[in-house]
């Protein structure tokens, strides 16, 4: 490791000093909502910086957000649609990386240039042509139509981030399975499936947060009632009670745990989906 | 391996024995893959050639929209509009995102540097929480009502600097770039910290005792090494910013006030798809749009692809 | 007056020692290889005289002056890494005349300097190519010259060959050593091949566990090992060794012991022996031959037989199951599973007491 002889103390206080600052400014907006989603109305006003107190603590709040809105169905058709998505991702994506890694055929480099072009132009831009395809489909307003969109959506860099990992895989355990006589799917489906078990914790965390956080599709699939996504249930919600500032940092609150308690559970797969797979 | 089988025989089926498995497994991707991402995109730059009538019939009308978009002032001005917002928005991000990115990213990779891992994990939350979270929660805390901004600026001794920036129409647009900043400088801090890992040890070491500081290694060193990453990450934002939506439709709803000054290209095209209290919506027209933003993306990817990636290239470390 | 000098140095990281009050001096000129075992230190105590690492414990001086808080670059030291640490990005040229960057010294000068170099070490043709387009070799000159454009009164390799193929390593450790010779300087090396010690230095330093086990000069070390460690770690095959117990001793020689019954005498041994004391005896496998003519005779049976052409290894094992190399010139007649007695013809019997340090080196005339 290096470390310089001269003067290293000071540099490395300013350093600090620089993320400490950040790092407030990163997770202060949001800590300033998680804790006055707890305070009676008047605290909120009174004392935004403060912590509830015994005298300010309140649950007013997501009261109303709970008794008018249907918080818990957003929350399932999100969890709904994310799961439903990822499945398929890793499912379908899982098959067709290993089929454009492993075998030769003409065409190979073709296909998974046609596969990757996705990552780099964004589905939204055919959303005209797909309300129309959901219109034809009988899907509008089913979470079926979001699954399939987020699929497609998800399927690009999936199977890239597959295709790398699978590289990855010794050539010898492929070809050991076959020379015992194993047929492919039996190859696919026992060894290599197993060993994908790293890589997926990471497409899924790829494949789940522009998921959840989407608000383009839900609005323009699935916007009616009792299909909306906990995205677009909060953007509808505070749309309508929009003064009323409990029930605003509530669902804001509610709106941000699931995310928070995910993201602190697989904070380490993340960080090395993004270092691994990044630098290509 | 077969046992008795001969060679010829042998070598011929397993030719034969993969191409249904290929097919088999490559189906469910590309089925889906085509038609709900490739086809809507050629469908739709289709559909932007073709008019509806007052029936909703569709009219084949060749470049009638596209003329309509650059000629007519009700399409012109707001697309212009929101072409030029998008540029600002884009210009802002790849500044001001891409330095602080970087910066934070050279700061966490420093040797043995303590808490590396809470500060990344901290900063990074933002880029997880959902657009429309963001938008409101800066709503909230910039929102006049409130009084949280006006005070930490009072706090800090710079009170005059307040104003409801949100709606003002000269700051509105500049507000919401850095609100966007604000959330998504995780990404390009988190690929530039990943090439800045890649870099071997030794060559820090053999700079230092060239006589390089700290700073001489960053950039006469480090830097150059990470280009191609920061081509990436430029590109990224490119893509990203055209596509942008969520975040000005939750802060200013479909109209992007006041007075479209937070329009850009993704609001525009809702707004023109769906249409709004003054406008109905016009389908053909959206696609039309739809279409001008995918040109605009090919173009910067081109761009991308051809000329800046070939030029930085990944050196074999 | 001495180029290098350590005194008490020691280094930990964290709670784990890595160095252990290491005391050294390399003289001006010297060609010092710090060599040992994966995990000695060797590779830290070479970057603390870099001043890549800090200073633990103990003082350091370069050229009379001491360092231990000084930069690298202000040491004066040049550094040949082993994995080259060219930048990539730069050509040959700028990789060479990046170590001037710093220093000042205006362009005619740092170009002089830096086309200097090249032609001392044939890379003129190469200045414009990037790294990336040089064979190992070619990489390889390049970082040496990035360290002699630099004109330090110390250069330090940190295992400059282990990344090259077996041909290229033999001639480029003669172009170091005729590097050494053209510039006269100052240079400390470390590996872990201790031939490259054996051919390249003029002082070896053998590190074991953060410790100097011995330092000196190459046959030195061959011929008068100061403890078993240093004995089996110079010279290939590994010296044998035989444990064995002192029967009686005198002022004329002593009898010993062996595992499997036998005893030999040994004559002219310098150190005083007691009745009874558990001791090891050396020899090494070049010094062994067939037949009872030398002292120390041994029985046992043959396991394998290597035939290299211009020698012959025989692996065999004692009755008390230790094994035994020996090195016979030529074609070897001797076939596996036959009987077999050796004994000590030539060099030197090496006798270490119980904890491995020697007590004598007993020379064995041919």
């Amino acid at each position: 490791m290096t470390r310089p002889i001269a003067r290293p103390r000071l540099g490395r206080i300013a350093v600090h000093g620089a993320l400490l600052f950040y790092t407030l400014v990163a997770i202060g907006p949001i800590l300033l909502i998680l804790v006055n989603a707890f305070k009676s109305r008047r605290a909120i006003f009174n004392e935004p910086l403060a912590l509830p107190t015994a005298k300010t603590f309140s649950l007013i709040g997501f009261d109303k957000v709970l008794a008018k809105s249907d918080f818990g169905l957003y929350f399932l058709n999100s969890l709904t649609v994310t799961i439903g998505s990822v499945a398929l991702v890793l499912a379908a994506g899982s098959m067709a990386a290993w089929a454009l890694t492993e075998y030769r055929f003409r065409g190979n480099a073709l296909l998974g240039l046609y596969m990757a072009i996705g990552v780099m132009v964004p589905i939204r831009l055919g959303s005209v042509s797909i309300l129309q395809l959901m219109v034809d489909l009988n899907l509008v307003n089913t979470l079926t139509a979001l699954i399939l969109v987020y699929t497609a959506q998800g399927l690009p860099l999936a199977i890239i981030l597959l295709a790398e990992f699978i590289q990855q895989i010794p050539r010898d355990l492929r070809d050991a399975a076959r020379c015992d006589g194993i047929g492919e799917y039996h190859i696919f489906w026992s060894v290599i499936l197993p060993l994908l078990r790293p890589a997926v914790a990471t497409v899924a965390v790829f494949t789940i947060v522009p998921i959840w956080n989407d608000l383009w599709f839900p609005l323009i699939l699935a916007p009616g009632n009792g299909k909306q996504t906990i995205t677009l249930g909060v953007q509808q919600f505070i749309g309508q009670y929009v003064i009323d500032w409990n029930a605003v940092i509530a669902s804001l609150s509610l709106a941000i745990a699931p995310i928070l308690v995910l993201y602190i559970l697989f904070s380490r797969q993340l960080v090395r989906g993004l270092t691994a797979g990044a630098v290509k | 391996m077969g046992g008795d089988v001969s060679l010829a025989e042998q070598t011929a089926s397993e030719r034969r024995r993969p191409w249904s498995h290929i097919l088999v497994f490559l189906a469910p991707a590309a089925l889906i893959y085509t038609v709900f991402s490739i086809y809507p995109l050629l469908d739709t730059i289709r559909y932007a050639l073709y008019t509806q009538d007052e029936h909703g019939i569709a009219h084949f009308a060749g470049l009638a929209n596209f003329i309509d978009l650059f000629s007519l002032p009700v399409w012109a001005d707001q697309f212009r509009n929101a072409l030029l917002n998008n540029l600002i928005f884009f210009v802002i991000h790849v500044t001001v995102q891409n330095i602080i990115g970087i910066a934070l990213a050279a700061m966490l990779s420093l040797p043995k540097l303590f808490g590396r891992n809470i500060y990344r994990t901290l900063i990074f939350l933002p880029t997880m929480l959902s657009v429309v979270i963001i938008g409101f929660v800066w709503q909230l805390i910039l929102s006049p009502l409130w009084g949280v901004s006006e005070g930490f600026l009072r706090a800090i001794g710079l009170p005059q600097l307040f104003a409801p920036w949100l709606g003002q129409e000269s700051t509105a647009l500049v507000t919401i770039s850095l609100i966007s900043v604000w959330q998504f400088v995780g990404i390009p801090m988190m690929l530039i910290y990943a090439a800045l890992l890649n870099i071997p040890e030794d060559l820090v070491d053999a700079a230092t005792v060239d006589g390089a500081n700290h700073l001489h290694v960053f950039f006469y060193v480090k830097l150059p090494l990470i280009l191609p990453t920061i081509g990436l990450v430029a590109i990224l934002t490119f893509v990203g910013n055209f596509n942008a939506f969520d975040l000005i439709y939750a802060v200013k709803g479909t109209l992007a006030g006041p007075n479209f000054a937070s329009d850009i290209m993704g609001t525009f095209f809702y707004r023109t798809f769906f249409g709004y209290q003054l406008q109905l919506g016009n389908p053909t027209m959206g696609a039309a749009v739809a279409t001008m933003m995918f040109l605009i993306i090919l173009v910067g990817v081109m761009i991308y692809l051809f000329g800046v990636q070939r030029r930085m290239q990944r050196y074999a470390l | 007056m001495p180029d290098v000098t350590l005194r008490g140095i020691s280094k930990s990281f964290g709670t784990v020692e890595i160095l252990h009050d290491i005391n050294l001096e390399v003289k001006d000129g010297e060609f010092c290889v710090f060599v040992g075992p994966s995990g000695c230190g060797k590779t830290t105590l070479l970057r603390i005289i870099a001043g890549l690492e800090s200073v633990g414990a103990g003082e350091l001086s370069i050229g009379g002056r001491r360092v231990n808080e000084l930069a690298p670059a202000e040491r004066r030291i040049a550094m040949v890494f082993q994995s080259y640490a060219l930048y990539p990005h730069m050509t040959v040229y700028r990789n060479i005349a990046f170590g001037l960057k710093f220093s000042g010294g205006r362009k005619a000068e740092v170009d002089a300097k830096v086309r200097r170099t090249a032609e001392i070490l044939h890379l003129t043709p190469l200045l414009n190519r990037k790294p990336r387009d040089l064979s190992g070799g070619q990489r390889q000159r390049v970082a040496i010259g990035r360290a002699i454009v630099r004109e330090p009164s110390v250069f330090l390799f940190d295992e400059p060959l282990s990344n090259l193929d077996a041909a290229l390593r033999v001639n480029t450790r003669i172009e170091i050593a005729k590097l050494h010779r053209q510039l006269a300087a100052t240079m400390i090396y470390v590996t872990h091949d201790q031939v490259e010690a054996m051919t390249l230095a003029s002082k070896i330093v053998v590190l074991n566990h953060g410790r100097v086990e011995q330092a000196g000069a190459p046959l030195e070390l061959y011929h008068r090992p100061r403890n078993l460690f240093v004995a089996g770690f110079i010279g290939s095959p590994k010296m044998n060794l035989i444990k064995g117990r002192v029967v009686a001793s005198d002022a004329e020689g002593a009898r010993i012991a062996l595992a499997d019954g036998r005893e030999t005498r040994l004559r002219k041994i310098e150190a005083a022996l007691a009745p009874g004391q558990e001791v090891t005896l050396g020899i090494r496998p070049e010094h062994m031959a067939a037949g009872t003519g030398g002292p120390v005779a041994l029985e046992g049976s043959v396991d394998a037989v290597e035939r290299l052409g211009e020698a012959s290894y025989v692996y065999m094992h004692l009755t008390d199951g230790t094994n035994i190399t020996l090195r016979s010139p030529g074609d070897s007649k001797v076939e596996p599973g036959s009987a077999l007695t050796v004994s000590a013809a030539s060099g030197a019997v090496h006798l270490f007491d119980a904890d491995g340090l020697a007590l004598a080196h007993i020379v064995i005339p041919a």
